[in-house]
């Protein structure tokens, strides 16, 4: 059986490569694919936990992360999709102030 | 679960994530991200989570990636963005970063005295069936449930509101003129009116 700790080890390396994805993409959708990798690496340490203490509170805990990545998917890309008919761009630096 | 079988698939979900971060094409960064869930789909199989495992594979790598390459081939954003990035040593900086934190959180999960799995531990995770799972999540958790419920009623209204066109109201057009919107004034009508008055005009 492979230990816990091999597990973390992988879920941090899976993690800082999303970190570097967010700083280094400047497309908006690529920069939500990214931040999915960090919530999938946050899983997997919640899982490899769950495994550890035999306890089914991590499950509970990743399934509510996937349906929050869900949700954020949802209105992410539809917010994407209404900056791009208005500005037909979805490149972050354009979209740097808040102004309409 | 043999060590071998933990390095192909850590191979497998590293590899696809490289591809996500790293690729040219969006359409390639997204079929590697689809690598990688399904990767992480058999890590919780054999970590004993089985429902989170079929979860992974039907939520993640099958509805939100087929919304994901939908936008993108939607918006035609396929091609890289070429513009020169306008932080100074971004990419550098980034790889540095990241670099510097996979050593240092691997350093500490291998060194850190990891906890050992109980020995009734399997048997307390009941394979992670979706039984236990939903049994955990309705005595225990029902007011998370219960927000993440609302929260997802909430976002499927805000994205259909965010993304529905503005239907042009017959009163306010010029008489004997067609009914038509512009895409430009299209946004500045979502901006200036209200929700309500759309829906009744």
């Amino acid at each position: 059986m492979v230990g816990t700790e091999w597990y973390v080890a992988l879920s941090g390396i899976l993690f800082a490569i999303g970190m570097a994805g967010v700083l280094v993409r400047r497309t908006a959708v690529l920069m939500f694919l990214s931040v999915e990798l960090m919530l999938n690496a946050a899983n997997l340490a919640l899982v490899a936990f769950a495994r550890a203490w035999g306890d089914l509170t991590a499950h509970t805990a990743v399934f509510i992360v996937m349906t929050l990545a869900a949700a954020e998917v949802a209105i992410g890309l539809a917010i994407i999709v209404t900056i791009f008919r208005k500005r037909a761009s979805t490149n972050v630096d354009d979209l740097a102030e808040l102004r309409g | 679960m043999s060590a071998l079988a933990f390095v192909l698939i850590a191979l497998v979900i590293v590899t696809g994530a490289l591809v996500t971060v790293l690729a040219a094409n969006a359409v390639h960064a997204a079929l590697g991200l689809v690598a990688t869930l399904i990767g992480l789909a058999m890590m919780y199989t054999s970590l004993n989570a089985h429902f989170l495992a079929a979860t992974q594979v039907i939520v993640y790598a099958g509805a939100i990636m087929v919304l994901f390459l939908f936008v993108i081939m939607l918006l035609d954003a396929s091609q890289p963005v070429t513009a020169q990035n306008k932080i100074p040593f971004v990419n550098e900086i980034a790889a540095l970063g990241a670099g510097l934190l996979a050593t240092s959180i691997g350093l500490i999960a291998l060194t850190w005295k990891a906890p050992r799995a109980l020995a009734t531990a399997t048997a307390h995770l009941q394979d992670g069936s979706p039984a236990a799972v939903g049994e955990t999540l309705l005595t225990k958790f029902v007011f998370p449930f219960e927000a993440v419920s609302v929260l997802l009623l909430v976002a499927i209204v805000g994205s259909v509101v965010l993304v529905r066109k503005p239907v042009p109201s017959v009163e306010e057009a010029p008489e004997g003129q067609a009914v038509t919107t512009g895409e430009r004034e299209l946004g500045a009508a979502l901006l200036s009116t209200p929700v309500v008055e759309r829906r009744n005009s």
